[in-house]
C-alpha cells in the first residue's frame, strides 16, 4: 500500500487574471469588431454602386462578380488589415507601457522599502489590477512598519530603566520573540 | 518615473517579448483577413449567366443577394479573430499576470507571518525586477532583524557579570535597536 503524500501542494500556476486579461481581451474584441463593422459598411455601399455601374455599362469581359470587384476587395481588405493592426498595435504598445508604469512604481516602492521607506504609497496607474497589487504591496509595508513601530517603542521605554529585574527579562524575552517575526 | 528606476522600467518587459506579441497579432489578422478574403473569393467567383441578358439581371440581383453573404462572412471573421486574439491574449498575457499571481501569493503568505521565501518566476515570465526588489527588501529586513538580534545577544553575554552590568549593557542594546529602527518611516 502507498503511503500517502505529506509534501503539501504546490501553488497552482494561474494563466488567466481576468482582471487584468479580461479587458485586453474586450479592447481587441472591439477593435475587430469595429473594423469589421466599418468594412462592411464600406465594402457593403461600395458593391451596391460598382454592380449597377457594371450592368448599366454593358460590355461584358468578365467571367464572374469577383472580376469586377477584385482591386476594390484586394484595397478594402488591405485597409481592414492595417487598420485592425495598427489599432491592435497601439493597444499592445499602451499595455507595455501601462504594465511598466504600474509595475514600475511597485518596483520602485519597493526598492524604497529595502531602504527603510515603509510609508510612502505606490500610487496609482491606469490599469486597476496593478493599482490593487500596488495595494497590497503598501498593505505588506505598513504592516511592517507598524510592527517596527511598536517594537521601537516598546524597546525605548524597556530601555528607560524603572522595571523590576524580572518584569524586565520578561519583556527582553518578548521583545526578542517580536524581533524574530520580523520576515520570518 | 525617475531616477534609476526609470532605467528599469525597459528591464520590466522584455523587447523581445513586445516584438513577437505584435508578430503574433500581425500574424493573426492576417489569417483572420485571409479567411474573410476566401469566403468573399468563394461567393463571387460563381460564374456570370452566358447571354448579355442573363448577366444584366445577374448583376442587378447580385448587390441584395451578396449583403447577407457579406454580413455573415464579416460576422465569421469577427469572430475568428476575436476568438484567436483572445487565445493569443491570454497565451501572451500570462507572462505577466502569473507572476503577478505569484507575487500576490507571496504577499498574502508575508502578511499573514509565515515563513517567506525567495522569489522566482518561471522561464520567459516578464517583470522580473519585481521579484529581485522584493527579494531585496526582504533581505535587509532579515539582515536588520539578525542584528538587531546580535546586538541583544551580545548584550546577553555581560550577564555573566554582576546584575548591574547586565542591565545597563542589555539597556545600551534596547537603545541602539530603537536607534537603528528608527531608519523605517
Amino acid at each position: 500500500m502507498r503511503t500517502p503524500s505529506l509534501k503539501p501542494p504546490r501553488p497552482r500556476i494561474r494563466y488567466v487574471s481576468p482582471r487584468f486579461q479580461g479587458p485586453a481581451v474586450m479592447a481587441f474584441a472591439a477593435i475587430i469588431v469595429a473594423g469589421g463593422a466599418i468594412f462592411w459598411k464600406l465594402v457593403d455601399g461600395a458593391f451596391q454602386r460598382v454592380f449597377l455601374r457594371a450592368a448599366v455599362r454593358g460590355h461584358y469581359t468578365f467571367d464572374s462578380a469577383y472580376d469586377i470587384v477584385r482591386d476594390l476587395l484586394a484595397w478594402h481588405l488591405a485597409g481592414l488589415f492595417v487598420g485592425v493592426l495598427l489599432a491592435g498595435s497601439a493597444l499592445v504598445l499602451f499595455l507595455v507601457a501601462a504594465t511598466r508604469r504600474g509595475i514600475g512604481k511597485a518596483v520602485e516602492t519597493l526598492r524604497a522599502s529595502a531602504g527603510g521607506d515603509l510609508s510612502t504609497p505606490t500610487g496609482t496607474g491606469p490599469i486597476g489590477e496593478f493599482n490593487r497589487f500596488g495595494e497590497k504591496i503598501d498593505a505588506a509595508r505598513s504592516e511592517t512598519l507598524e510592527t517596527v513601530i511598536k517594537i521601537r517603542s516598546d524597546a525605548t521605554a524597556l530601555a528607560e530603566g524603572g522595571i523590576s529585574p524580572e518584569e524586565f527579562r520578561l519583556r527582553w524575552d518578548e521583545l526578542k520573540q517580536r524581533i524574530r517575526g520580523i520576515a520570518p | 518615473m525617475s531616477g534609476p528606476g526609470a532605467a528599469d522600467s525597459g528591464f520590466l518587459i522584455d523587447r523581445r517579448y513586445v516584438i513577437g506579441l505584435l508578430l503574433r497579432l500581425f500574424v493573426n489578422f492576417a489569417v483572420g483577413v485571409g479567411i474573410l478574403f476566401l469566403i468573399l473569393f468563394f461567393a463571387l467567383s460563381r460564374p456570370l449567366p452566358g447571354d448579355y441578358a442573363g448577366i444584366y439581371q445577374a448583376l442587378r440581383s447580385l448587390s441584395p443577394f451578396l449583403r447577407p453573404v457579406l454580413a455573415v462572412s464579416v460576422m465569421i471573421y469577427a469572430l475568428l479573430a476575436c476568438g484567436s486574439t483572445s487565445a493569443l491574449c491570454v497565451y501572451i498575457l500570462h507572462k505577466v499576470a502569473g507572476p503577478l499571481y505569484r507575487m500576490e501569493l507571496v504577499l498574502d503568505q508575508y502578511r499573514s507571518g509565515g515563513p517567506t521565501r525567495t522569489v522566482s518566476f518561471r522561464h520567459g515570465d516578464q517583470i522580473l525586477a519585481l521579484a529581485q526588489e522584493f527579494n531585496l527588501w526582504i533581505g535587509t529586513l532579515r539582515r536588520d532583524r539578525q542584528r538587531w538580534l546580535e546586538t541583544m545577544r551580545d548584550a546577553e553575554r555581560h550577564c555573566l557579570q554582576d546584575e548591574a552590568t547586565c542591565r545597563a549593557e542589555m539597556e545600551a542594546a534596547l537603545r541602539k535597536v530603537a536607534g537603528e529602527m528608527a531608519g523605517y518611516r
